[in-house]
Order: C-alpha cells, then sequence, then structure tokens
C-alpha cells in the first residue's frame, strides 16, 4: 500500500527553458543527444561499471528521469524502471531517443574496449552538468576496481543525499531582469551536405596538443577557442565560396556559453546559452588573422552578465507568456520547432562547443588516456564540430548525417599546414 | 604509424584509408594492422520500428465513436433518410486509408492501391443506396473509380521510378491527368447516350501534351536543363 502512495507520488520537474524545446523538437531525423567517452588504460569490465552505474545514479535525481507528455507542457518524471544498464558499444553513435521506449531512459552508457561512453538526452542537462554526472561515474567505477579515489574535482560523493541546488531550474532564478526583445537573425550558410541512410552517424576525430594548440592561438593573439572557431568559420568560408554560390551569405557559429561560471549556480539541469560569431564574406575577402581578431573581439564584447542575463531573462518571459501557455503541447511543438528553425537552425552554419579541459582528482589521471566529446545529428545533413581537452591532448569530433567529409578535411588539414600534429580517428566505412 | 600522403595527419594503425580524403593506406613497410581492435566499434545499433499500434488504436477509436454516433443519431433525427450512411461511410473510407497502413507495415503497392479503391467503390455505394441510385453507380461510378485507381497505380509505380526528377515528375502527372478526364468524358458520354462522341476533354488533353512535350524535351537536353535549373534556382 505504501508502495502504491509512493508511485502515485513520483516526484516530477518543470521542464527548463532549453529542455522545452529540445523536447519538443526531437524526432527521428534529429537528436539532441551528445556523447562523453573516456578511453581508460585497461580493457573496460563491463560488470563493474553497472555496479558503478547502479551506485551513481541515485546521486543524480536529475539525470534518473523520462519525460512525459502533459496537456500543456511536457514534464520530467522520477523513473524508477530498472536500469540503466551498460550495453555494448555501436557504430551509429547519439541516436535519437524516444520517450516511450527503453524504459524512458535519457542518458544510457556504453563501453567498447577501453572506452566507456556516455550519451546525454540535452533536455535534462547540458555538457557542464554531464560531466560531473561522467567524473563521478568514473571515480566509482575505479573504485570498483580497487583504487582509492578521493571526492575532489568535481568528483560527488555517492554517499551523500543529492543537494537541492543541482535540481533548479537556473534559468528561471536569474530571470529578474528586464527581458531582451528578440531579433530576427540573418540566414547564414547552411554547409548541407548529402544525407547517409537512416541512423548513419560519421564521426571524425582528430587528436592534437594543447600546447602546441595554445602557442598557435597565442601567436595569433588569442585563446584556443577563439582559434579553433577561427579555422572552422575559415574552412566554411572557403568551401562556400569553392560552390560558387550567386550570393555569399555570412558564416556563422553557434557556440554554447556556460553560464555557471558567470551566475553561481549549482544547477546540473540547462543552463547554457549560444553566441554567433559570424564572418560576412559578401563583404570582402577575410585573412585568417583578420577572422581571428573578429571572433576575439566579438565573444570577449558579447559574452557578459548583463547582456546574457537580458537574454536569458527574454527566454524564460516568453515560456511565460499567457497565451503561449494556453495552447496544448501537441499544437505547441510544431510553434516550438518553427522557432528553433527561424533562430536556432537558419542563422548558423554549424555548431562549435568547447566544454574545456576535463579536472579529475590526481588519483584518477594515470587511468584515464583521454576524453572525448561528440554532438548528435543535426535538424539536416551538416557536421557539428566539438572539443575536449584532457592533460596536454585536445580532442575534436566532428559528427553529423552527411557523406561529404570535406569540412573536417580542410579543417585538420589546416591545422597540419599550421604546424599541429594531427592524429585522426574515424567510423567511417569505405 | 601511417600518415595520410594528402592530408598529413596521423592515421590510427589500425585504418586501411584516409577518413579525410578517402585515400588507402599503402605502406609497405607496415601493414595495416586487421588484429588490434578498430578505435570505434562496427556493428552498428539497431533502430526498432515506432510502434504505431497506439496511434491506430485512437484514429479507430475517434472514427468509431463518429460513426456509431452519427447512426444513433439518425434513429431519432431524420430517421426516413439514412443520411449517416455519408458519414459511416467516409469514417470506413478513412479507416482503410489511414488505419491499415499503420497496423500493416509494408502492404504491397498492388494491394494497397486495391484496398483504396474499394473503399472508395464502398463509399459511393452507400451513397448511392441513400439516393436510390443504382444506375449511375454501376454505369457511371464504378467505371470511373477504376479507371482512376488503375491511373493512380500506374502514377505511382512511375513516380517510385522517376522521383528524383520533378521535371519527369511534373510530366507524368500533368499527362496522367490528360489522360484520366479522356476516360471521364468515354463513360459520361457512354452512360448519357450510348455513344461516345469526345470534345472538352480532347482540349484538355492537347493542353496537357502541349505542356509534357516541353518538360520531357527539357528532361533529355542537358543544356535545357541546365539553363531552366539556373533561371529557376532556389
Amino acid at each position: 500500500m505504501a508502495q502504491k502512495r509512493e508511485k502515485k507520488h513520483k516526484e516530477w520537474y518543470r521542464l527548463d527553458n532549453a529542455a522545452v524545446v529540445y523536447a519538443a523538437i526531437q524526432k527521428e531525423n534529429y537528436s539532441a543527444v551528445y556523447r562523453f567517452s573516456a578511453v581508460m588504460d585497461q580493457p573496460v569490465d563491463p560488470e563493474a561499471l553497472q555496479r558503478a552505474v547502479d551506485k551513481t545514479m541515485p546521486r543524480f535525481p536529475g539525470f534518473r528521469v523520462r519525460i512525459k507528455q502533459g496537456l500543456f507542457w511536457y514534464y520530467s518524471e522520477f523513473n524508477d524502471a530498472p536500469g540503466p544498464f551498460v550495453k555494448k558499444d555501436i557504430a551509429n553513435p547519439c541516436q535519437p531517443v524516444r520517450f516511450d521506449q527503453d524504459d524512458g531512459w535519457l542518458v544510457r552508457f556504453y563501453y567498447y574496449d577501453r572506452r566507456i561512453s556516455m550519451e546525454v538526452f540535452h533536455a535534462i542537462s547540458d555538457g557542464g552538468g554531464a560531466v560531473y554526472l561522467l567524473r563521478t561515474l568514473l571515480a566509482v567505477y575505479l573504485r570498483e576496481l580497487g583504487y582509492q579515489i578521493p571526492n575532489t574535482c568535481g568528483v560527488l560523493d555517492v554517499d551523500q543525499p543529492p543537494k537541492p541546488g543541482e535540481l533548479e531550474d537556473a534559468y528561471a532564478r536569474y530571470a529578474t531582469v528586464k527581458a531582451r526583445r528578440f531579433t530576427t537573425l540573418k540566414k547564414a550558410y547552411q554547409n548541407k551536405g548529402t544525407a547517409e541512410p537512416f541512423y548513419t552517424l560519421n564521426v571524425t576525430m582528430g587528436f592534437c596538443s594543447v600546447l602546441q594548440l595554445k602557442e598557435r592561438a597565442k601567436e595569433h593573439g588569442a585563446s584556443i577557442t577563439e582559434y579553433l572557431t577561427a579555422v572552422l568559420l575559415k574552412v566554411l568560408i572557403d568551401k562556400q565560396h569553392r560552390e560558387r554560390p550567386k550570393k555569399e551569405l555570412p558564416v556563422a557559429l553557434a557556440i554554447p556559453i556556460n553560464l555557471r561560471s558567470w551566475f553561481p549556480s549549482e544547477s546540473l539541469r540547462n543552463f547554457i546559452l549560444t553566441v554567433r560569431p559570424s564572418i560576412d564574406p559578401s563583404l570582402g575577402e577575410y585573412t585568417f588573422d583578420e577572422i581571428i581578431s573578429q571572433v576575439h573581439h566579438y565573444l570577449r564584447l558579447n559574452i557578459n552578465r548583463q547582456q546574457m542575463q537580458a537574454e536569458l531573462a527574454g527566454n524564460v518571459k516568453f515560456a511565460r507568456n499567457k497565451l503561449i501557455q494556453v495552447f496544448p503541447v501537441v499544437l505547441k511543438n510544431p510553434l516550438v520547432a518553427f522557432g528553433y528553425w527561424m533562430a536556432g537552425v537558419r542563422p548558423f552554419s554549424g555548431t562549435y562547443t568547447n566544454p574545456g579541459p576535463f579536472q579529475v582528482p590526481e588519483e584518477m589521471r594515470p587511468h584515464i588516456q583521454r576524453m572525448e566529446v561528440i554532438l548528435g545529428q543535426a535538424t539536416m545533413p551538416r557536421v557539428h564540430c566539438a572539443s575536449i581537452s584532457y592533460g596536454d591532448l585536445m580532442e575534436i569530433t566532428f559528427a553529423g548525417t552527411q557523406k561529404e567529409s570535406d569540412t573536417e578535411r580542410e579543417f585538420f588539414r589546416f591545422l597540419v599546414r599550421d604546424g599541429i600534429h594531427v592524429k585522426v580517428e574515424s567510423n567511417r566505412a569505405q | 604509424m601511417s600518415y595520410c600522403v594528402h592530408c598529413g595527419v596521423e592515421l590510427d594503425a589500425t585504418a586501411a584509408f584516409c577518413p579525410l580524403c578517402h585515400t588507402k593506406v599503402m605502406d609497405p613497410g607496415r601493414p595495416v594492422d586487421t588484429e588490434s581492435p578498430k578505435p570505434f566499434p562496427t556493428e552498428r545499433g539497431e533502430v526498432p520500428p515506432i510502434p504505431k499500434g497506439a496511434v491506430a488504436a485512437v484514429i479507430t477509436a475517434m472514427l468509431a465513436c463518429v460513426a456509431v454516433g452519427c447512426g444513433l443519431l439518425n434513429l431519432f433525427l431524420k430517421p426516413g433518410r439514412a443520411w449517416s450512411l455519408y458519414v459511416i461511410g467516409a469514417t470506413i473510407m478513412l479507416w482503410l486509408w489511414i488505419v491499415l497502413p499503420l497496423l500493416f507495415r509494408k502492404i504491397p503497392l498492388l494491394l494497397r492501391s486495391v484496398i483504396n479503391v474499394a473503399a472508395v467503390v464502398l463509399y459511393v455505394y452507400l451513397m448511392s443506396v441513400e439516393l436510390n441510385g443504382w444506375n449511375w453507380y454501376i454505369g457511371l461510378a464504378v467505371p470511373i473509380i477504376l479507371w482512376g485507381g488503375a491511373l493512380w497505380l500506374l502514377l505511382a509505380l512511375m513516380l517510385r521510378v522517376y522521383r528524383r526528377s520533378v521535371i519527369s515528375a511534373a510530366a507524368i502527372i500533368i499527362g496522367s491527368l490528360g489522360v484520366f478526364l479522356v476516360g471521364v468524358e468515354f463513360f459520361i458520354d457512354r452512360w448519357l447516350t450510348g455513344k461516345v462522341d469526345l470534345s472538352w476533354s480532347l482540349v484538355v488533353l492537347t493542353i496537357c501534351v502541349c505542356t509534357v512535350i516541353p518538360l520531357v524535351v527539357i528532361r533529355h537536353i542537358p543544356a535545357f536543363r541546365e539553363e531552366v535549373r539556373r533561371r529557376f534556382h532556389t
């Protein structure tokens, strides 16, 4: 009886602003799923990994949820199904989620040889929150193998109850200023390729030295993120130019910014905004140094607390609009999808995300060889780029559902020409 | 360790080709390692089909409610006329068109066409019952529906082959429309007067042919095709 009552009163959460969008636009040919992987020093023991997952998941209730459809909004609800279970890895990662399948799990764990991978649906957390789960999981896994790992450097104590702040909707908390009006962004070059057959995700990873990258970036007076953003912009500008369009469109990238470093929050749910560095080739030819300078100054000028707070307040105000609230969710979905296409797809040529260095306690260091990150398939056949560093190794991934590999080819060739040693691995089959 | 001769990037020891430019690795001193595990798994994850049973059940329930509701209402509202047959016929037709493909995947095209045409024949039959119109039903409606169904099947088969070309698809659809209307006039004449004297449908057919010929020419002459693509590109 007590169990029945408990079942009736499952915890549920309102979705945050970003989650509302990701839940509404999730479909068969778009995957708001991203993957973090750790390549260990020895082949993975799946039983120890399963034990580690079982011990870690209760500490992260925000990931132990399923998404349900309400009348007006989607919402997330505590998932009491058994699992999630670790699975053998597959060649086509980041498959779209279906809310009514796989017991509703929105987080998946895979193992292959020495690699442990974790896939997360973006509606429940962003990369900044998900790395806490992965770091803690890796620490618990290593403890299962008999190593002593302390709860430092962002490894959370799985014996402690979760903190309430980890589940907060940080957008709502900081939406206290006057909202900024939405502006319509110009259409950008779409970088579309030929679509692969259903559910194929081509992943190409490049590995290079952080020190070498830092040196090159410094020569151009920029940070690593600014340098890599500029290289990607340059590659896309040249690609568009080679295609000889009637009119060259601006080339723009979506760069997610982790807001936790600007607005103190313990939240492990979504708390990001994107900025849009862009170059308009119709104004004339830009040299690489000019592109770097544009990116550098754009990012420094636009990433500031006031501007970001006004923007997130605008998003929250939009979702609280009474007229929008009374629309049933089935009618809201196409509206949200159209809004996402107008504001999140059309004005961008791709995404580049850099969650930064993956920090672990000193005791874990020798057991992890490298970290990897993959973004799921975009709404159209084009590549998304993501990078993560661990120690002196920077990993840069291009992932997409297009057959062509020209964007990544030109990107890595550029780095090689700039004197950076790059090693490439891919899941592409000839 | 091997490097791609074109890209200058280092390749994995198990890579038989460069993933960036697809150039084969030809290193006599260091053949491709086929023993070590590849950097990524090679087995694809299977994608389970979307369960459509629930959607089918919801649509069936909705259609059944409408049909039964109208049937019952007919008993009290104008019971002298079987007006509910229009609604019931429409729900049956919609059920066969929408729900059947949800319940049974991959119904062969021929069978699906036969079912779809049979659904229309049944719907019009229910109308004819209400209107006491057996004569026009058997003499006019059934031949036109069957003729339309046959052309629809032919159209579907042709579009399977030519669907990638917008110009070919447009030519096929316009041509089929012209041919269909000739058949319609043929059946109307035969039923009304017993004598076939084609007139207006030939005008439509001529217009269709005049539209189809330039499309076929454009489709088959690359220079024209390129010109059209240039002028009408979006």
